[in-house]
């Protein structure tokens, strides 16, 4: 059941900016709060990273049989996860750079996967968390390849994107990592192939080394084990690329998010910014480990209302947020995990066809 | 290409995240081990006065040395939050890799630092320590000294008699150590073993609660050479004054408490900014944010969302307070960083920018 059937109610200028006055509120007194409590959780995800990291590497390397072989690629592969998720596009958020700690300082983190931090704090954190669901501006809607919504213009080429989508899965940390090349415009002959090599450069050097790590110098530290390392390697990062891609598809694409119109957020005011972000993302219900696991990306709604907060204080946002919108008659889309899924997977098909 | 090659190894470290690797596992065997900081164990703590703990500590290999009368700021996590302060080095010169330092704070009352040195630092606690720094040092042979020390500034005077009296220096030297009262002077005990075994050194114990504050009257009939002597003064603004309208032959002074922040303007007045990497100074006026009023002087900083959410703009203010605009928090303690687009400038400021 998605509660969100009911549609939002338009509030006036008046309401919309104590909308966005009770929001403020939420936040500075959660900033108020930041404490000793936050910095040990991160730093705990940061331990079970390393430990699981090692956990699954050491299994893979000296282990023996499928077991081992099971086990450690998913000690592996959580590791992955955390590390992207939980750690990096937190840390990269500036969630944590208040602790003045080197380690946590959102500027400076360069997470473990293919997309270059730089490339993200820009495409990330600047575009797509200004912009965000708006066409023409928010280049995460479908990515510049997918249809997610009636309100993009329909291609032939969307006919294809069931297959264009599962493969995206696969190959996530791919597509993620190219996104801030541009490459759609480079295609359609709107940036230069000079801008597009100066835009790539740092992210085919990152790429070299992240294939490298895992497939070239991991498998030759293992000597003979080193097809087993491949192949655990392969494995954990291609689970890493299909729950990173489930988890972020079903934060802005299920039936109840909305697209906007670049006309939308002219002269936007800030309680008119927030109820953009409401309306532009889906919650994912789950228990406390799932949480931990999407980084808290399954309260995107939370996280896009507070992208600096620090992300395991969403939980406890969650119910407060609900209620504001409760009283301002806003939707809050939210679902459990296969429902969501099962909504984008809709909205992928019937997208893929024209109307 | 070659160039390239030697690189390799630097390269390869980082890339494949071995340094961050290396970092984790060494600070898991041992906190001190942690790789580009440099960490000192808590030894010994000894209580000086009723608000004074003098600890040592133990520096580490990486310890540079320092000469005596420098500082180094110390720098501890109080609830999630890493805070530094600057404190005076209260033992003699040390060697790289010295095996003991020792630091002598005093609690200030509200403090957020010093009290939560005293309630919180045991033997066996870990803090992190910075360069030494400071030109509040005597060279050996410097000729007659007057070195006066008031309250807590007494510590770096401290480290520089130790320091005369281990290399058998203290040719002529006057301390005038100003307390409120017997209980409340920090290191007499020592000042007077080293008055007793030395006999260049005077120790002049000056206690307000009997004597009343020090005065120029005093000060003379105490040193009555004090023209021919190079003095140091550490302490009370107003007693450095004094020493310094007494006519020494030369002054060197340590101040511990910063330069009071500048005055609080209106959100509307003009303010002059300092663009400390640029090296340019504008004048920033209108209403607006910091980011609006950059860009109308002609300026180009690194931005993005000009709404608070993305952190593009963050730059590190060297001084002056700037406001939230959103939350209203002010910032006014020298070097945090701010984001321009929601910051307003409420004095002058220096911006590294
Ligand atoms: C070069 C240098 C050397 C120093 N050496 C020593 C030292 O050897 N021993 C030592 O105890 N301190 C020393 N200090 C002072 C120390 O760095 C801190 O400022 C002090 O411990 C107060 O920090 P806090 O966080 O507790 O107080 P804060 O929270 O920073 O300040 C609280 C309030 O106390 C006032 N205040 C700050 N310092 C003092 C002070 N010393 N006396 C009275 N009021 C003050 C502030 O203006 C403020 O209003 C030194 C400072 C400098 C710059």
């Amino acid at each position: 059941m998605n509660p969100l059937a009911a549609p939002a109610r338009t509030l006036t200028a008046a309401e919309t900016d104590a909308f966005g006055a009770e929001l403020d509120a939420l936040r500075a007194e959660t900033l108020a709060d930041l404490g000793q409590a936050d910095v040990d959780h991160i730093r705990r995800m940061i331990k079970l990273v390393r430990y699981t990291e090692v956990a699954g590497r050491a299994l893979l390397h000296f282990g023996i049989g499928p077991l081992t072989f099971a086990v450690g690629t998913t000690a592996l592969a959580a590791s992955k996860i955390l590390e992207n998720m939980e750690v990096g596009h937190n840390v990269m958020h500036g969630q944590y750079t208040w602790t003045g700690d080197p380690a946590l300082d959102g500027a400076r983190y360069e997470w473990d996967i293919a997309c270059t931090g730089d490339d993200w704090r820009h495409s990330h954190n600047y575009e797509h968390h200004t912009f965000t669901n708006v066409l023409g501006k928010d280049r995460d809607v479908g990515y510049g390849f997918l249809r997610v919504s009636r309100a993009q213009r329909w291609r032939p080429a969307h006919l294809a994107q069931p297959v264009g989508a599962a493969l995206l899965a696969l190959l996530f940390q791919w597509g993620v990592g190219a996104h801030d090349l541009h490459l759609d415009e480079t295609l359609r002959g709107e940036q230069s192939l000079a801008e597009l090599r100066r835009r790539g450069a740092p992210f085919a050097k990152k790429a070299a080394w992240q294939l490298a790590k895992d497939y070239v110098v991991a498998p030759a530290l293992a000597l003979a084990n080193a097809p087993r390392v491949l192949a655990g390697n392969l494995f954990a990062n291609l689970a890493r690329n299909v729950w990173t891609f489930a988890v972020i598809f079903c934060g802005h694409f299920p039936a109840g998010t909305e697209v906007f119109p670049v006309t939308s957020i002219e002269n936007e005011r800030r309680g008119d910014w927030y109820l953009r972000q409401l309306r532009g993302s889906a919650n994912i219900e789950g228990g406390r480990a799932f949480h931990v696991m999407t980084g808290h990306l399954s309260h995107q709604i939370e996280h896009h209302l507070f992208p600096d907060l620090p992300a395991a204080r969403y939980p406890a946002l969650a119910p407060r947020v609900q209620a504001i919108c409760a009283r301002y008659g806003q939707p809050y889309c939210t679902g459990r995990f296969a429902h969501q899924l099962g909504s984008v997977a809709k909205q992928i098909a019937r997208n893929a066809l024209p109307g | 290409m070659l160039s390239r090659l030697s690189a390799l190894p630097r390269t390869a470290w980082s890339r494949l995240f071995l340094d961050r690797q290396a970092a984790f596992w060494l600070a898991e065997l041992s906190p001190t081990l942690a790789p580009g900081e440099r960490r000192a164990r808590v030894v010994e703590v000894i209580d000086e006065t009723a608000d004074t703990k003098t600890f040592v500590l133990a520096p580490g290999r990486r310890w540079p040395g320092h000469r005596a009368g420098q500082f180094v700021p110390v720098e501890v996590e109080i609830a999630g939050v890493r805070v530094r302060r600057c404190y005076s080095i209260s033992s003699g010169a040390s060697a790289p890799g010295a095996a003991t330092i020792a630091i002598t704070v005093r609690a200030v009352p509200g403090g957020r630092v010093s009290p939560w040195l005293h309630a919180n630092l045991r033997r066996g606690s870990i803090v992190g320590l910075g360069d030494p720094a400071g030109e509040f040092v005597a060279a050996p042979s410097s000729g007659p000294l007057l070195l006066v020390g008031g309250g807590s500034g007494i510590t770096p005077i401290l480290a520089i008699v130790r320091d005369l009296a281990a290399r058998d220096a203290l040719g002529d030297v006057v301390v005038v150590h100003a307390a409120r009262a017997a209980d409340d002077a920090i290191g007499a005990a020592v000042l007077a073993a080293l008055e007793a075994s030395h006999l260049g050194l005077r120790v002049i114990a000056h206690r307000d609660a009997m004597e009343g504050t020090l005065d120029a009257a005093a000060l003379l009939a105490h040193v009555p050479d004090l023209a021919i002597r190079t003095a140091y003064a550490c302490g009370p603004a107003g007693l450095v004054a004094l020493v310094a309208a007494a006519g020494p032959a030369a002054l060197h002074v340590e101040r511990f408490v910063a330069a009071p922040p500048p005055r609080l303007q209106d959100p509307a007045a003009p303010v002059s900014i300092r663009l400390s990497r640029s090296r340019r100074d504008i004048t920033a006026a209108g209403r607006g944010s910091l980011l609006e009023q950059l860009e109308r002087a002609g300026e180009t900083p690194k931005h993005g969302c000009r709404l608070g959410v993305c952190q593009s703009c963050r730059c590190r203010k060297v001084s002056g307070i700037v406001e939230d605009a959103v939350t209203g928090a002010r910032s006014d303690a020298p070097d945090e960083d701010i984001r321009l687009c929601v910051s307003i400038a409420r004095s002058n400021l220096e911006l590294a920018l």
